[in-house]
């Protein structure tokens, strides 16, 4: 017997046992009508071709294994960023299931969203009552200061009204006529989570915006940090920087507290978020800056609307990266950049330079969202590496032609490709037959590093297989240490289990 | 007289008790070691400055290498199959367990930390031989190794243990080699330690087993240590040749094979600095005739293969050996060449700083300037005379020699010729950096193989590397806030200029 109450077996170890091994044979044999196992093996060695990578290339409706997310998951993250915000999903309820488990999984913390739960009835009687009720439910149950309201693909389809809706559920006497229910349409089949995101941001600041006299207020700063799975490292280090540098600012949707809150008995479905006070000033502010450009395009035009100064980044890290963000800083806020952040990034290419002979000339394949993978490829040349394969599954055109911008900007962008629009099955035809030495990406990589044998490093949304990652920051100089040191840790792990039992090279010093 | 390696004020600092006979540390007179020293390097000099060749590191010095233990250790750790078994407190073997890249293709017996570990209350009481002989005993047991090295260093030679009496009881009782290696730290520098290394082989372990297969084309290669396994650049030539390298001290080495290295008909001296005593007694004891050779360099290399077969047609070696070298040569140099001067290109008039000891100090000097690099100056730290006559040959300007320095020195020597590299060991990377100049480690740590002709190649490719790598630009450019606004960066970045019409365009 494979399991006995004296030493229960975990499932590694149990589907292990021969027992098991024998059943999963019998089944296949029986029930699964599987093809010869050479044929299986020829098809194996066919994907590893360059003839299967042209035809996988060549797909055109059949998308496997897309590296983005859906607008509405995008919402949600955004309006979690609030100070006690509920975000109210209006649409069907599993969709609002997946935005959950995505966060809490990646975050390990709970994550909050409520869902309108239309039925068969609301397709085709239409949504009205569902968030008549849905709203009066969520306002009583769950105290909210606002209610975000995104929608998903049915209630987009059907073509729900959301600004109607919510007026007339306002009608109906479901939240006081003066509660705030800012919302954002969020059709699932028009971009991606960068989209869903910018729209709720833009949603919100509209809400509070629209009734009131701009008054510029010279030096005061908004930052938005974009759609981030690091958010709770990313905007601590941030803001520590912008406060080292006395800069003025509002903090535009900060979610690094909601998703990081501490474990003191007391359950907190909200905490922290930007101050719904601070966002109505924000208005007033000289400039906003976004730190994710792909992230934020209508809301910075919304911005750019209302006469604010606007600037974009993507994803400030490494050092020129950092450098470009902090100099605007300095610029809009009229404040220097102190001593000490010249220190830390002095400190980040002193740690640069030690390592450097372990990075250069390594082969990197890069996938993830649009702003990130353009400064990872950046922070990749800047240590003397090759982004190889550039992949945003959700990235443009227009990001295509920055991403070749950015590569013939540098010797070692040289022979790197963009991939826009790609998905991870054809990220595997590209390591398979153009190898590279590190993959940057997150969980879902895991499949590509069993495929082909390219060592993951996981630095994006979402890490689901390993622990906290999140918790510490990759933008700025400290941030670029913690990246430097997790690429460099993969590449010495690799080494040792490499030479482990060969032993030759099992050094002690590297 | 040539100079003392104990200096005076340490024996005298010895406590007065009453101590066995330790040979080697007897002072003032001079011990047999310390005399066979003496007559090694005057013989090897013949001249004044052989005193010099050998120093004590200098009173307050950081800058200096490390001490006799260390010197003694990194010698003959590198023999794979031995136990080396450091007798003292826990710092000696704890603070310098497994720091050296030597590699080995097969026991890694050598790298296992054994330390008797000694406390307050072993040395007080005197327990430590007690402790040693146990210790010895339970390697044994445990790990039944080829034989046993004792270390001796500052604790155990300072309470006089008699490590000669352990060693030699040992070996009766668990009939095992057991080696004495007395090396305490006071006795003077690392340099002095290798000395002691090879003294230790010398009379303990060369000479004891007899090989059942002595032939014409035996060689030893003294002083190689295997680093990054580059010694293994060099054996298949040698293979290839019909030449049996029977050791190679100590890298890569079977404890066996040095027992029985006095079969050899000739030896190659790799660092002179640190075995030309072991190179000079094999020929005086078993007529082993030697030359000093190096393995960097594309001509050196060659040299060294020419020497090798010279020695052993001498020695009775069939003389087509000599033919074949030749031939092996063109080929090999022609290889190296082709593949070199994808590197010239971008490394001519490059200027190297160096600073590294002993034996590296000229021929990687000879290496880099075959590459067309222009050496901006090299350290002749741990050189021999011989050495420094090798690099004034080939710089012909004597200012481009320093010796040891400290830090601060270096760097500021660093900042005054602003080098584009610097080729260095691991304890001065730093002050490299600092500087802003592009370092490469060359010594014990570094990563890569670069003996032999595919050795040159990967240096060339490594400095290569190092000086192309774009942080050096990040490194020598202040903060571009600290720079003036001259600079080609425009007041407005350019991602500023995006409308939402990217928005809805271009979806895939």
């Amino acid at each position: 017997m494979p399991q006995s109450a004296e030493k229960v077996l975990d499932h590694v170890p149990l589907f292990c046992e021969p027992e098991y091994e024998k059943m999963f044979a019998r089944k296949k044999l029986k029930f699964e009508c599987p093809h010869p196992d050479k044929v299986v093996e020829a098809q194996y060695e066919f994907t590893w071709t360059w003839e299967y990578r042209e035809k996988n290339l060549a797909r055109e409706a059949l998308v496997v294994n897309p590296a983005k997310a859906c607008q509405p998951l995008g919402a949600v993250f955004a309006a979690a960023g609030f100070e006690r915000t509920m975000s109210f999903v209006h649409g069907s309820q599993g969709c609002v299931a997946y935005y959950r488990s995505h966060l809490s999984r990646h975050f390990k913390e709970p994550s909050s969203a409520v869902s309108s739960s239309m039925t068969e009835d609301a397709a085709v009687f239409g949504g009205l009552k569902n968030m008549i009720d849905g709203l009066a439910n969520t306002y009583q149950l769950y105290d909210p200061k606002m209610i975000a309201v995104s929608t998903t693909c049915m209630a987009e389809v059907i073509g729900d009204d959301l600004h109607g809706f919510i007026e007339n559920a306002k009608n109906e006497g479901s939240v006081p006529a003066d509660f705030d229910v800012p919302f954002a349409h969020t059709p699932a089949f028009v971009g991606s989570h960068v989209d869903g995101y910018d729209s709720m941001v833009k949603g919100i600041l509209e809400n509070f915006w629209k009734s009131t006299e701009r008054v510029p207020t010279p030096a005061l700063i908004n930052i938005i940090p974009g759609f981030d799975g690091f958010c709770v490292g990313n905007n601590r280090e941030i803001k520590r920087l912008l406060d080292t540098m006395g800069v003025t600012y509002v903090f535009i949707q900060d979610a690094s507290d909601q998703f990081d809150t501490p474990s003191d008995g007391e359950y907190r479905m909200y905490d922290g978020g930007t101050k719904i006070e601070d966002v109505k000033v924000a208005k007033h502010a000289e400039a906003t800056i976004s730190l994710q450009h792909y992230n934020t395009r209508k809301t910075l035009d919304y911005c750019r609307e209302l006469g604010q100064t606007t600037a974009s980044f993507h994803y400030p890290l490494g050092i020129g990266g950092t450098d470009e963000f902090l100099m605007k800083i300095s610029e809009l806020s009229k404040r220097e950049i102190p001593e000490s952040i010249d220190r830390d990034r002095g400190r980040l290419i002193d740690a640069m330079a030690d390592s450097q002979s372990w990075l250069h000339g390594k082969k990197y394949g890069i996938y993830g969202d649009p702003d990130f993978v353009y400064s990872m490829a950046r922070f990749v040349m800047e240590t003397g590496g090759h982004p190889t394969h550039c992949l945003a599954t959700n990235g443009t055109a227009a990001w295509e032609a920055e991403m070749k911008e950015l590569l013939a900007s540098s010797p070692f962008g040289g022979g790197a490709q963009v991939w826009a629009g790609k998905d991870l099955w054809a990220m595997r035809s590209l390591l398979l037959t153009e190898p590279v030495d590190l993959l940057i990406g997150n969980s879902y990589g895991k499949y590509l590093e069993r495929d082909t044998d390219t060592p993951l490093v996981r630095l994006t949304f979402p890490i689901f297989d390993r622990h906290h990652h999140h918790r510490f920051p990759l933008m700025g100089y400290q941030g670029g240490l913690r990246l430097l040191t997790v690429i460099l840790d993969k590449i010495f792990d690799e080494l040792d289990q490499e030479t482990m039992w060969e032993g030759v090279s099992y050094d002690l010093t590297r | 007289m040539g100079r003392r390696f104990v200096r005076p004020h340490a024996l005298n600092a010895w406590p007065g008790v009453d101590r066995p006979f330790v040979p080697g540390l007897e002072g003032p007179e001079m011990s047999s070691i310390e005399t066979q020293m003496r007559d090694a390097s005057a013989k090897i000099f013949r001249t004044t400055e052989a005193k010099e060749t050998c120093h004590n590191a200098s009173q307050g010095s950081a800058a200096s290498g490390g001490c006799a233990f260390d010197g003694a250790k990194i010698v003959l750790q590198p023999i794979t199959d031995v136990a080396h078994l450091v007798h003292a407190p826990l710092a000696c073997e704890g603070n310098s367990w497994d720091n050296r890249g030597a590699a080995s293709s097969g026991p890694v017996l050598w790298r296992t930390s054994f330390t008797t570990d000694l406390t307050e209350l072993d040395i007080v009481t005197g327990d430590s031989e007690r402790k040693l002989l146990k210790a010895i005993r339970e390697i044994k047991e445990g790990y039944a190794p080829a034989a046993i090295f004792v270390y001796g260093t500052c604790v155990t030679e300072l309470i006089g243990d008699d490590i000669d009496a352990v060693c030699r009881q040992a070996a009766q009782k668990f009939a095992i080699p057991v080696v004495p290696v007395k090396s305490p730290g006071f006795g003077g520098s690392k340099n002095l330690g290798n000395r002691r290394a090879g003294e230790a082989l010398l009379e303990h372990v060369i000479g004891t087993v007899e090989a059942d297969d002595p032939g014409p084309y035996d060689i030893n290669i003294l002083g190689e240590f295997n680093l990054s396994g580059e010694f293994w650049l060099m054996k298949p030539l040698l293979d290839r040749l019909g030449i049996r390298v029977r050791a190679c001290i100590p890298g890569d080495a079977r404890y066996a094979q040095v027992a029985s290295a006095h079969r050899s008909r000739a030896a190659m001296m790799v660092c002179s600095t640190a075995l030309i005593n072991l190179a000079r007694k094999m020929e005086e004891r078993w007529n082993i005739p030697f030359f000093e050779g190096s393995f960097y360099g594309i001509s050196s290399t060659s040299e060294a293969l020419r020497r090798i077969a010279q020695l052993l047609v001498r020695k009775g070696a069939g003389s087509a050996l000599l033919h074949h070298v030749e031939a092996l040569l063109a080929e090999e140099e022609e290889r190296a060449w082709k593949k070199l001067e994808a590197y010239r290109h971008r490394l001519e008039g490059k200027r190297v700083q160096l600073n590294t000891g002993g034996v590296k100090s000229w021929s990687i000097v000879h290496a880099l300037i075959e590459i067309g690099m222009e050496i901006v100056g090299t350290s002749i730290r741990k050189s021999t005379t011989r050495d420094k006559e090798r690099i004034k040959q080939m710089l012909k300007d004597e200012n481009h020699l320093h010796q040891s320095m400290a830090a601060s020195e270096l760097y500021a020597m660093l900042r005054e010729h602003k080098p584009d590299i610097m080729l260095s060991g691991g304890r001065t990377q730093f002050v490299a950096l600092e500087a802003k100049i592009p370092w490469l480690d060359v010594n014990q740590e570094r990563q890569h193989a670069y003996a032999g002709y595919a050795g040159m190649v990967e240096l060339a490719r490594q400095i290569d590397l190092a000086i192309h790598n774009p942080v050096w630009a990040q490194l020598r450019e202040p903060a571009p806030w600290k720079q003036f606004v001259t600079t080609a960066r425009s007041a407005e970045p350019r991602i500023n200029m995006r409308s939402a019409d990217e928005a809805t365009a271009g979806f895939y």
